[in-house]
């Protein structure tokens, strides 16, 4: 059964205030999760009130802002700042999403941060992913072709089969998907997530792969691929707009087909 | 695991509710009370067999309020199960994943369950 609460040592306490000290009229409330391994206490919630005036217009910006001039002590990944790395996935405004490209103009009110849901955390907004990497690695994402390597031959694709493609290479393994998922949450051990299904399906679905049979008897499991529900959460919650659900479906098609 | 005594990030607590989950959540509901009022019906159709007083109390015991609001309320519930069920039969064979269309469709579904009762209702009423 699964534990729809937090846990003892996980409940939020109510943290800091830090208030204004620039005299700003355009003040924003950000609410930011916080917890230090080194206090031994809970995590709380901070409160910082920040001078929107003076900051970019992306959610990152608003942490890099606070991270130079209120409270150097925040933690959270970052890299490229263009929805590309994928490091900055993080809860935003109770969704899934990378604060490098996601408007803070779009929320109303007070925005509150959360590292992605349901993962141990490591320090403040950084949240421990090894569980899905060590699933990504399972589904092996690299080409296994029946070449022996001797032939000297190109292995071609064809424009079409390069389509098929389209929507699954771009994922960028930033995890807001697997995060967003309650069945993920509950069975995060077992069941692969949206974002390792659908690294598996573009593998699957690659022309130039010789393992497709192999690959589809891998994933067929009860725990690893029919855990998946059709919640919707992952599609919801994609950042760069791809479509997991619709990958797991096709992937469930495949074998109900084959 | 290395980081085994972390606390957990909150999860159900802040994640937003979307047309989609919330459909989800409600089919696994109903379905669980549809279970147990198949179950009921059957004991029902069954107590028939004991004669004609069984059934006159059962028979009460419906035709009160309660009675009637939940024999309203399993039209609902069968419904609900019967148009989201359609949905998923139509995921089953890739399509409807769209992110427009699955909000549509999950809105049509919540909706039409309620016009679907309705019809139920009056079918039950012998009003055709």
């Amino acid at each position: 059964m699964a534990q729809f609460s937090l846990p003892q040592n996980s409940k939020i306490e109510v943290g800091n205030y830090f208030k204004d000290k620039t005299n700003s009229k355009n003040l924003k409330k950000i609410n930011v999760y916080r917890w230090d391994p080194s206090d031994g206490k809970n995590p709380r919630v901070d409160t910082f009130e920040v001078d929107m005036d003076n900051c970019g217009p992306k959610v990152l910006d608003i942490l890099i802002k606070i991270k130079n001039e209120i409270d150097p002590s925040i933690t959270f990944r970052r890299s490229c700042a263009h929805g590309v790395c994928g490091s900055c996935a993080m809860n935003v405004d109770g969704i899934n999403t990378l604060a490098c490209i996601k408007s803070h103009s779009d929320i109303n009110g007070d925005l509150n941060i959360y590292p992605l849901p349901h993962l141990k955390v490591i320090k403040d907004l950084i949240g421990d992913l090894s569980t899905l990497y060590k699933q990504y690695e399972s589904i092996q994402p690299w080409l296994k072709v029946g070449q022996t390597g001797q032939e000297k031959v190109e292995i071609q694709q064809s424009q079409k089969d390069r389509e098929k493609l389209d929507g699954y290479y771009e994922c960028i393994l930033c995890a807001c998907c697997s995060t967003s998922c309650p069945s993920y949450w509950w069975n995060g051990d077992k069941y692969l997530g949206p974002a390792v299904l659908l690294q598996a399906y573009r593998w699957i679905n690659d022309s130039r792969d010789n393992d497709k049979k192999e690959r589809l008897k891998k994933v067929a499991d009860e725990l690893k691929l029919y855990r998946c529900h059709t919640i919707m959460n992952c599609t919801n919650s994609c950042p760069k707009g791809l479509n997991p659900a619709k990958a797991i479906g096709s992937i469930k098609k495949m074998l109900a087909t084959s | 695991m290395q980081y085994k005594n972390n606390p957990l990030s909150p999860h159900l607590q802040i994640y937003r509710w979307h047309v989609s989950s919330l459909l989800s959540i409600a089919h696994r509901i109903v379905g669980v009370a549809n279970i147990i009022a198949v179950t009921f019906i059957c004991f029902w159709a069954l107590s028939l067999l004991l004669g004609e007083e069984t059934y006159e109390l059962t028979n009460f015991y419906l035709n009160t309020f309660f009675g009637k609001f939940l024999i309203i309320f399993l039209c609902w519930s069968f419904s609900f199960q019967i148009l989201n069920e359609a949905r998923h039969l139509f995921w089953d064979i890739g399509l409807g994943f769209d992110l427009k269309v699955a909000k549509i469709t999950g809105i049509l579904t919540f909706f039409g369950s309620f016009i679907l009762t309705i019809l139920f209702y009056l079918v039950g009423k012998n009003i055709f």
